[in-house]
């Protein structure tokens, strides 16, 4: 945990009249899964959308590895960022080994590659690690969700990142893939060295598969840290706003959503 | 899923369909020539009625083609832009914008004629501003895009008949682009085609690349590090240019933009790299062989291929609208 991969600084956004972040400020660690949860409307999709520079802060800095991601160039951006965005379509005829090619972009110059050996190893290799290599010839819109999820992250991986987004990457999927893509996000962090910021809805997910937690609140952050150290009764009680028991599962702190 | 083999058939009937179909064009109307005859007096030895041939059908049929093949090119490019499958340079008034130009640029300044297609280029590019701009509205929806671009067409081609009507079709270069008629075309008018044209295809290979990525949703290409907007522009450039110039030399031609390229996905799929190269072969083959049909069907009489492409493509442009929803490439 030695270094900071996101630096954020007296972060303010408002979309026209209603301001959305207010003054945030925020570390995130290197080599860890971080988690941003929060109410619907807390800011939480407007802040990932700045650290991926698909916004621009209206005031405050974002520094990645003590660069300006401002004055970064959206290439080079994603050399060093990759994001699996929520919400993803695939022309019919796209094979799930093309798409995960598309991940190479960043590295390509007018559309051809410098060097072909690496992209395809890297391809190989995102398709190992996420389980797609037997689908590969695929078209990717005939797969079932859990596995297009697969390949989009597989895509992301291909970019060959030190850090990876995800926004919602469970949405929309059966309990059953949505546990089999947790579980290969860790081991992406676990084995890979990774570090990992995502979105998640379901608050026992994110407690149980992250290291760190960032809980958000109307645009400010009001928790960092451990699961452990930060989940309460209180604080669930102000994100949520609503009274829900915690208990001990492994060790780690459970909130019974009923 | 299209397999390579089909992707190579359709690549190679296609072609030789465009050499048989250019041979039967060659010998359609009052004269006519053998192959042999026509080799030889090509390239061999003075024969009057391959010299006549050459002097007025050529210039014809490779303005067709060649017209063809841009106008497909720019509604695949268009299509990847507006991530719209029924976007047509003709439907959304591109074509008219460009041929209004061109009309006022032959009226006025006939001296600057080599210059037509830059104008129209222009013109092209106004029309498009106007419909990318007045249907944007938190997002592009495809429906909106083509009743703005209806509108704009009609305005365009409106102004166009107009100032035809009101000059009493005394300009006979206007009424030729007005009416899309390409019988009295020469070679002139073909040189100026083929340099214009050149260009915007050669340049279309270069933007092949984008015109995939721009199939991902927009955040998800960015997140691939390319510049969604600069590529949009950059895209949206080369498939005016490609309808402008062909507008200034043919005049405007509806449908064909839409027909070839949908045809062409269902033959050799979504990759661009194939798509673009594909809709130049069937671009080509579909104008002339329309041209073509029009020259004999009502012989003596010529029936304009615009006008051909029109009554083909209206129905096909009813059976598309009603097959899609908001899909693209589905």
């Amino acid at each position: 945990m030695a270094n900071d991969v996101f630096k954020i600084n007296g972060l303010s956004f408002a979309y026209g009249k209603h301001q959305v972040l207010k003054g945030l400020n925020l570390t995130i660690h290197e080599g860890v899964i971080t988690t941003l949860i929060g109410a619907n409307g807390c800011g939480k999709s407007t802040l990932f959308n700045l650290m991926t520079k698909n916004l621009r802060p209206d005031q405050g800095d974002i520094f990645l590895y003590g660069q300006n991601v401002s004055d970064c160039r959206i290439r080079d951006f994603a050399k060093q960022v990759a994001i699996v965005h929520q919400y993803n379509t695939a022309p019919a005829d796209l094979t799930v080994e093309k798409l995960v090619s598309y991940g190479r972009t960043p590295y390509h110059t007018m559309g051809l590659s410098p060097d072909p050996e690496e992209d395809e190893k890297k391809v190989q290799w995102a398709l190992n690690i996420t389980n797609t290599v037997e689908i590969k010839d695929k078209p990717v819109t005939e797969l079932s969700g859990g596995q297009k999820q697969r390949v989009w992250i597989a895509m992301a991986l291909a970019q060959d990142t030190k850090v990876l987004f995800l926004d919602e990457p469970t949405t929309y999927l059966d309990v059953r893939y949505q546990l089999d893509i947790l579980r290969l996000i860790k081991k992406l962090n676990r084995e890979f060295g990774i570090t990992v910021i995502m979105v998640l809805h379901d608050i026992n997910q994110s407690l149980y598969y992250s290291d760190e937690i960032v809980a958000m609140k109307d645009g400010t952050m009001i928790a960092h840290g451990l699961p452990e150290e930060i989940i309460t009764t209180e604080l669930v009680k102000q994100v949520y706003d609503v009274d829900l028991q915690i208990q001990q599962v492994d060790g780690k702190p459970f909130v019974i959503p009923i | 899923m299209i397999t390579t083999r089909k992707k190579v058939i359709s690549f190679a009937v296609t072609a030789i369909g465009l050499v048989a179909l250019f041979l039967i064009a060659v010998n359609t109307g009052s004269l006519k020539v053998t192959l042999p005859e026509l080799l030889r007096g090509l390239f061999v030895e003075y024969n009057p009625d391959v010299a006549t041939i050459y002097d007025l059908r050529f210039p014809r049929i490779f303005i067709a083609m060649l017209g063809g093949a841009a106008m497909a090119v720019s509604g695949v490019l268009l299509q990847a832009v507006m991530k719209n499958p029924l976007a047509d340079p003709g439907i959304i008034g591109i074509s008219s914008g460009a041929s209004l130009a061109a009309v006022l640029i032959t009226a006025f300044f006939p001296t600057l004629y080599f210059f037509t297609p830059l104008f129209a280029f222009l013109g092209g590019m106004l029309a498009f501003f106007l419909v990318y701009s007045l249907s944007y509205k938190g997002g592009l929806s495809p429906l909106r895009i083509i009743l703005v671009g209806v509108a704009v067409n009609a305005m365009f081609t409106g102004l166009m008949s107009a100032f035809n009507s009101g000059t009493g079709s005394n300009f006979s270069g206007v009424a030729s682009i007005v009416n899309a008629n390409i019988t009295m075309k020469t070679w002139g008018d073909f040189e100026t085609l083929f340099i214009y044209s050149a260009i915007g295809l050669i340049l279309s290979f270069f933007v092949t690349n984008q015109c995939n990525l721009l199939q991902l949703e927009d955040k998800t290409a960015r997140s691939l590090g390319v510049n969604v907007t600069r590529s949009r522009i950059l895209i949206s450039v080369v498939a005016v240019l490609l309808a402008g110039i062909s507008t200034a030399i043919i005049g405007p031609i509806s449908f064909l933009g839409l027909i070839v390229p949908h045809i062409a996905r269902l033959l050799v799929g979504s990759n661009h790299k194939l798509l673009v190269p594909y809709s130049i072969l069937l671009g080509a083959f579909t104008f002339l062989l329309a041209d073509t049909v029009g020259r004999t069907i009502a012989y003596p009489y010529e029936i304009n291929a615009t006008v051909i492409m029109s009554v083909i493509g209206g129905p096909f442009f009813i059976l598309l609208l009603r097959r899609s929803r908001n899909s693209y490439g589905k």
